[in-house]
């Protein structure tokens, strides 16, 4: 977080509490990350060991790269898309399509995993894939009322003399 | 780098919001650890340790909190990281030594939150895309991310406090009205290239994407625009939460039951009305589950004693009510109908302290073989199970007989049992 130029000065006994505070946090965290460095170690065959570093990086990347520049790339056309109407209704389809992806997320690898392991008729019994569209059609009915709710309620709003203009 | 952070300026990516969404986060991340951390020693238990039986559904709450804990993490994880996301591009980006490990210390921590709460969501649908074992990297990651929460928390202590109330984080944002237009990254562009935006395409760009409508001026302010986008957000990851848990929870929360479209499992979806974890074909004992000559060997202290179904069938019978509750999250309530374990050991004369080892006909597996504290074997409710749902026990559900106990994962509650023998200390 950027707190450049906000710093206020702090009585000094609340800045010596909070140098306490933190130097214990700081050692206790090493230390259970030590400890789970040490499990891993302990109880990962070496060779199984770069897997493990690889997924960690690639989730690094995978986000940084992919995921947050897809994010940033949908915020600039909704933000644009959004010139003609009000704020609110862009933050509603922003919220909508947000909630339909996620949702996504956790379920396609159910829908994968379905496809790969016919074996045990128990496990992932759902027809996820229609769920999913189901879900999808329920989201965007739901946003699109929200809108025209919110559409109508600025249009009376703009209807009548602001009584905020200064 | 200054453009790119300008660029992702938004009324949401702010150190109170990273507090507010951190916050949840951080409970979310500590129940799956304490709840991951039961889980764990339930199955590898130190030699002292002994777990309470009772309430019966006790594991069912505590394994069905961890998964539903942990699919809540992704819509707030991915909140958290989209509020910080401008941070990545911090100027310069390595201040010093401390800073970078600091800057280090948490790539490791998105890293490995990522890949802990996918491996853990795809883990419950039984697939395995991954060069490691699930398990031993799950459980180590657990304690690698409390760590590293624990000093990430120390590290952003100062902000945390600061913003740790509302009232304060609006006082703060008061005293720092005007900082819209004078913000340090303002004050540099200003000194970079004369205006707040930059030259040329980028700030042509930036100023059709800022272009505000007229009608949102005139009825709203710039304030209230702000705190509209933050509610909003607030909203959205309240909703995405709540949506994610809500429609897989069924699986093991009877009460959401009919809202469970995405879970893994489905209550009453299986032979017998019960989910299966691992299959006969799987675990390769059609055969000598069905074999005529099945017995049961019980053993204790050098005494040996074997019995055939029919032999158990004749034996005191007990009904108990008890949940089947999986590692992965689901559990389904049955009735169970058997030899109470407890009895079992009495005819072998085993010491009532004693641990008992649960063989199953199963050659190969890492739960062929489970071990259970004498809390357990004594309990009046732990039975060998020989009927399910007032039906002859499915083979897939572990015929001839199998282990029912309160409040212990499904793994050890070990099928196509073939052996019981008290451990000798």
């Amino acid at each position: 977080m950027n707190t450049a130029g906000t710093t206020t000065a702090l009585p000094e006994s609340v800045d010596r509490r909070m140098r306490v505070a933190r130097t214990a946090l700081i050692l206790t965290g090493t230390a259970g990350l030590l400890f789970g460095v040490y499990v891993l170690f302990d109880t990962v065959r070496i060779a199984r060991l770069p897997g493990v570093a690889l997924w960690i990086g690639a989730a690094i990347v995978l986000h940084d790269a992919v995921l947050a520049v897809l994010v940033f790339f949908c915020g600039i056309l909704l933000r644009r898309a959004g010139r003609r109407v009000t704020g609110t209704i862009v933050l509603v389809v922003q919220g909508a399509i947000v909630v339909g992806s996620i949702m996504t997320l956790i379920v396609v690898p159910a829908i994968v995993a379905q496809s790969l392991a016919p074996t045990n008729p128990s496990l992932l019994p759902l027809d996820y894939g229609r769920n999913l569209a189901l879900f999808w059609v329920a989201v965007a009915l739901v946003a699109t009322v929200w809108s025209a709710l919110l559409y109508a309620r600025s249009k009376r709003a703009n209807q009548r003399p602001s009584s905020r203009q200064s | 780098m200054y453009e790119a952070r300008r660029a992702l300026a938004s009324p949401v990516r702010n150190p109170r919001m990273a507090v507010v969404i951190g916050r949840l986060l951080g409970v979310a991340f500590i129940v799956c650890f304490g709840t991951g951390l039961y889980s764990h020693f339930l199955q590898d238990p130190l030699p002292w340790m002994r777990f309470p039986t009772r309430p019966a559904s006790l594991y069912q709450v505590t394994q069905g909190t961890h998964i539903v804990a942990g699919i809540a993490c992704f819509p707030l994880l991915l909140a958290k990281l989209y509020i910080v996301f401008p941070d990545l591009f911090q100027s310069p980006p390595v201040k010093s030594f401390l800073h970078l490990l600091e800057r280090a210390s948490i790539a490791l921590f998105v890293g490995a939150s990522l890949v802990q709460i996918t491996i853990g969501l795809v883990n419950t649908y039984r697939w395995y895309p991954w060069p490691f074992p699930f398990r031993e990297v799950h459980y180590a990651l657990g304690w690698v991310l409390v760590g590293l929460l624990v000093l990430h928390i120390g590290i952003k202590l100062p902000i945390i406090s600061r913003f740790w109330s509302g009232r304060a984080a609006a006082e703060h944002e008061a005293t720092d009205a005007g900082s819209e237009t004078a913000t340090p990254a303002d004050v540099e562009a200003v000194r970079l290239w004369g205006s707040r935006r930059p030259p040329g395409v980028t700030g042509r760009l930036i100023a059709w994407i800022d272009a505000t409508p007229a009608v949102q001026l005139r009825t709203v302010t710039q304030t209230e625009t702000k705190s509209l986008s933050r509610r909003g957000f607030l909203t959205t990851v309240g909703i995405a939460c709540a949506a994610v848990v809500g429609l897989t929870a069924g699986q093991t929360f009877a009460p959401l039951d009919a809202a469970n479209v995405f879970a893994p499992r489905k209550k009453g979806v299986g032979p017998q009305g019960v989910p299966v974890n691992r299959t006969a074909e799987q675990a390769k004992v059609t055969v000598s589950a069905t074999a005529a000559g099945w017995l049961l060997t019980l053993a204790a202290g050098g005494v040996e004693r074997s019995f055939s179904r029919a032999e158990l069938e004749a034996m005191p019978q007990t009904e108990v009510e008890l949940p089947i509750a999986c590692v992965e999250g689901w559990s389904q309530l049955a009735v169970w109908r058997g030899v109470r374990l407890a009895e079992l050991a009495d005819l072998v004369g085993a010491d009532p302290d004693a641990a008992f080892r649960l063989t199953s006909l199963e050659e190969r597996g890492s739960f062929r073989q489970a071990e259970m504290g004498p809390e357990y074997v004594r309990d009046p409710l732990t039975l060998v199970a020989l009927e399910l749902n007032g039906e002859t026990l499915d083979l897939q559900h572990g015929y001839p007989a199998r282990m029912i106990a309160p409040g212990r994962p499904g793994v050890l509650q070990t099928k196509w049992l073939s052996r019981i023998e008290a451990i000798t200390a």
